[in-house]
């Protein structure tokens, strides 16, 4: 062995001491018995190296079984209850002051621990154990060591190749360098070298320990980070990582025309400060024609009265005059009692039995019950007496003037029941007093449903609800 | 290397010789008795042979499952050319050998159906699926009775021929000693794992799943696998343990068999578990009605959710406990328990699937007056007795005078030797 290394050696105390005996057989079968001969002869700090695995060397060598399984089912389990805890924490407890779970509902499962938990734990007990097995056998074999002075043995280098080797430790109680050295030659050692280890730069580096040191400190930086941003706001914007999705270079509905000029001298993309574009002059969207006044607005073509208020001079389609006209006319003074006279002053002649294509049928009705169930009852209730939900609880509020509210009306009401089926589809589509339009919600074939179930329901008979009923003038 | 043993029989006794003479007939009277008993209760009972059919149908599905269990063994062994089971191959290869004449045991459920019995299968009938569901009309074609019998008469001629292969050869090669009969079986083990594997899953559908035909359930062939070859691992070792107690094949079946074989039984026994778990949590998760009554009678119904629960503890978690530890996987005394209990529990796997079909409808409602837990110890017992007891007269009637293990197969020396770590 060579001791010629550049560092100074210490002052005191030995270059190098034998730490074993290492004997070299030429078979395994030799060392086999060899180990048997050691284990014998009650060595017991000594171990066998061989380019390969050989069976049955652990009993030879007098080796107990490794307690490593033992390890590994305890950390198993330790993953096991790890997992769960982790999860009923971050799924069931949501009280905590500080770093609380999240309670989260997903398709109405339990939140407490459930067979949805068990793949999570599954797989954290596989994990949990093939580290503790991988790890555990570094621990158990004292692994990893960075040196062993059999590797500045030359001869030793054959354990990886076609040489068997057995070496007894220096500190083993039965060890003496002569006795051992002439069992060896007995037990059938083709070669036999002492061990030495080399005492000198046995100091860790300065450097690794300052690096270990910073290394620790480092590992400190995330957890306060982390807990530094559990307590904090920030206002910085966020970051944007697709930015041309987050920011599209376009316009939408209802927005004004881009200013491409500067603050100072605005340029503006279209004169008429909108973004979007309106229908070229004479055309209509497929779908928009609607032409036919019976259908679509459920008065005789053509008996529309002027409108009060010109429309825009960009020409007006007849839909939109619809729109706005007869229930402009909710001012107009209730003269004539339109409940003996059918006639409604400023408001087209109202057809008074539904308009083809538009078909009465028993799935008509229950299509017109269904949608008034939906949309008409919460205010006008089921039967049509002006006590909906909505209704009851906004009178409640207005009792003690917390909301202003002007009671639903009654279907069965003597105003309403007068009127033509065509009247109480324009009420639909575009609301009245405080009714608002449900033209955009309900299709037309709908709305035409609906005003033929109102139509049934007042055949049914039902009275007025007293309370419920509003005062009777001046509405119609 | 040193303590080599020779590869040759040593043992004085390998064959069952004058235990033929007895089993036989002691098991043809046991099953006789037992299967008898089981249908006499059963007509004095309300349920009547609709009863006998389920009991009878639970016992028929447990030992197939174990036969097909063991035929998957010594397919596996000859794919992967694995040495260590030789010395126990061949207790598996009669339990294989006996899916053949299995199929005279399955003509009392056969016969019902070809003449239009629903006392099983309730979709034996016509127009089922346009009454139940028209959605399930591809369902209905394939669960006809005479496709039912054509695959059923299938399975068993390809089961039977693949176990009289390996069981032919091997035991030609116990006279001759030709190695390339080892090499023939290496060769068609490839292609019979296959088919085995495809028949086994169409097998399951039509034996035990289509007894609530609305269910889908893609991963019950698994269980069913599952299930069936850690049966048949146990019946394996615990012939082998009670063969060699009565003296025969002494010196071949070391410890270290039954220790890989314990260590086979632990991994299917966690195998079993985490398909049937794995068919819940989908199932469960999933929450579709078409899947859910399966699973919801067995929880719902209150005696069920007990047996469903028991089946979870005593299936899963008590045999994965118990046969983990090393020393008491190399314990015979306790091997014999362990697979005791196994086979038991197997039993109880197959009465779990097949009973619930008997107290519930097609959609999983209850039915009136067949509800509860409907373990019988006068009809399920003396069913489940019997029918084992006709198992081992098969077992011994194939077995006869003919050698229980290969005596001349070219890895027997290494079996022999075969150490674990």
């Amino acid at each position: 062995m060579a001791h010629s290394h550049s560092k100074q050696p210490k002052p005191a105390g030995p270059k190098s001491k034998t730490i074993g005996l290492l004997a070299q057989f030429d078979d395994p079968d030799s060392l086999v018995a060899a180990c048997e001969r050691a284990r014998d002869a009650g060595y017991e700090k000594f171990d066998a190296y061989s380019p390969f695995p050989v069976h049955g060397i652990d009993p030879a060598m007098g080796i107990r079984r490794t307690r490593l399984p033992f390890f590994v089912l305890a950390i198993g389990l330790t993953g096991c209850l790890v997992a769960l805890a982790m999860q009923y924490y971050t799924n069931a407890m949501d009280w905590t002051k500080i770093f609380p779970g999240y309670a989260f509902y997903i398709s109405g499962k339990p939140l407490e621990i459930s067979p949805a938990n068990i793949p999570v734990t599954f797989e954290v007990i596989i994990l949990s154990s093939a580290f503790a097995t991988f790890f555990g056998m570094w621990i158990f074999n004292r692994l990893p060591q960075f040196a062993n002075p059999l590797h500045r043995i030359d001869r030793f280098r054959r354990a990886t190749n076609d040489r068997f080797f057995l070496m007894v430790n220096a500190d083993d109680s039965k060890y003496d360098a002569n006795r051992t050295r002439q069992q060896f030659e007995e037990w059938g050692a083709t070669a036999i070298e002492n061990v030495d280890m080399d005492l000198t730069d046995q100091e860790i580096p300065k450097f690794f320990k300052l690096a270990g040191i910073v290394g620790l400190f480092l590992l400190l930086v995330p957890p306060v980070m982390i807990f530094r941003a559990y307590g904090s706001t920030n206002r910085a914007p966020r970051l944007h990582v697709v930015p041309d999705m987050d920011w599209q270079d376009k316009y939408k509905a209802q927005q004004t025309s881009p200013n491409i000029g500067t603050d100072k001298e605005p340029v503006y993309l279209y004169a008429d400060d909108r973004a979007m574009r309106a229908p070229v002059a004479g055309t209509i969207a497929r779908g928009d024609l609607q032409e036919d006044d019976r259908y679509y607005r459920g008065y005789e073509p053509g008996t529309l009265p002027p409108p009060a208020q010109p429309v825009a001079a960009d020409g007006s389609s007849a839909s939109f005059v619809s729109t706005s006209g007869p229930s402009a006319q909710d001012s107009a003074p209730a003269a004539q009692d339109p409940a003996t006279t059918g006639q409604y002053p400023g408001e087209p002649d109202w057809i008074e039995t539904v308009p083809s294509p538009f078909v009465v049928s028993e799935t008509a009705i229950a299509r017109g019950k269904q949608r008034f169930e939906i949309y008409c009852s919460v205010c006008h209730g089921y039967d049509g007496n002006g006590n909906g939900l909505v209704n009851k609880r906004a009178l409640a509020l207005a009792a003690t003037g917390q909301a202003q509210w002007t009671t639903a009306k009654s279907l069965h009401d003597p105003t309403v029941k007068v009127q033509p089926i065509g009247r109480i589809f324009d009420t639909i589509s575009n609301g009245r007093n405080s009714m608002g339009p449900y033209k955009a919600q309900i299709p037309v074939e709908d709305r035409w449903a609906i005003a033929l179930y109102v139509k049934a329901l007042q055949e049914t008979g039902i009275q007025p609800a007293a309370g419920a009923a509003p005062p009777a003038a001046p509405q119609q | 290397m040193h303590n080599t043993r020779p590869a040759r029989i040593t043992s004085p006794l390998i064959s069952l010789s004058q235990g033929y003479v007895k089993l036989v007939p002691l098991g043809l009277l046991v099953g006789a008795i037992g299967i008898g008993m089981a249908f006499l209760f059963s007509a004095a009972a309300s349920g009547g042979y609709r009863r006998f059919s389920f009991a009878y149908l639970t016992n028929f599905s447990f030992l197939l499952s174990i036969s097909l269990g063991c035929l998957f063994f010594v397919i596996v062994q000859h794919l992967t050319k694995a040495a260590w089971g030789v010395t126990v191959r061949r207790i598996a290869e009669i339990f294989a050998m006996c899916t053949l004449p299995l199929a005279v045991l399955f003509l009392p459920i056969l016969i019902p159906v070809v003449r239009g019995s629903t006392d099983l299968y309730p979709w034996n009938v016509a127009n089922w699926a346009r009454d139940n569901s028209p959605l399930l009309q591809v369902k209905f074609d394939y669960l006809k009775w005479y496709w039912f019998a054509a695959r059923w008469a299938a399975y068993f001629a390809i089961w039977g021929f693949f176990a009289w292969n390996f069981l032919g050869k091997s035991l030609k090669q116990d006279e001759t000693g030709d190695t390339k009969l080892t090499l023939k079986m290496q060769a068609s083990s490839t292609w019979m794992m296959i088919i085995f594997a495809a028949t086994l899953v169409f097998a399951s559908f039509d034996l035990e799943m289509s007894l609530s035909p609305l269910w889908f359930s893609t991963m019950f062939p698994v269980y069913f696998f599952a299930g069936g070859v850690l049966g048949g691992l146990a019946a394996m070792t615990l012939t082998a343990l009670l063969l060699q107690r009565s003296g025969r094949i002494t010196d071949e079946i070391t410890v270290d068999q039954y220790h890989d074989l314990a260590k086979l039984m632990f991994g299917f026994t966690f195998f079993w578990g985490y398909i049937a778990f794995s068919q819940f949590l989908l199932i469960w998760y999933a929450n579709i009605p078409e899947e859910t009554f399966w699973y919801r009678f067995r929880f719902w119904d209150a005696a069920w959710a007990k047996a469903s629960w028991a089946l979870l503890i005593f299936h899963l978690i008590i045999p994965f406990l118990g046969l983990m530890a090393r020393t008491v996987r190399r314990n015979k005394t306790y091997l014999l328990f362990a697979t005791i209990y196994l086979l038991c529990i197997h039993w109880y796997d197959h009465f779990w699937i097949v009973m619930p079909q008997y107290g519930s409808g097609i959609h999983g409602e209850p039915i009136d007056g067949a509800g509860g837990f409907p373990f019988s110890w006068a009809i399920d017992f003396p069913c489940a007795i019997g029918m084992v007891g006709l198992y081992v007269a098969l077992f011994a009637w194939i077995a006869g005078d003919r050698p229980l293990v290969p005596k001349q197969d070219p890895r027997l020396g290494e079996s022999l030797n075969h150490v674990n770590p």
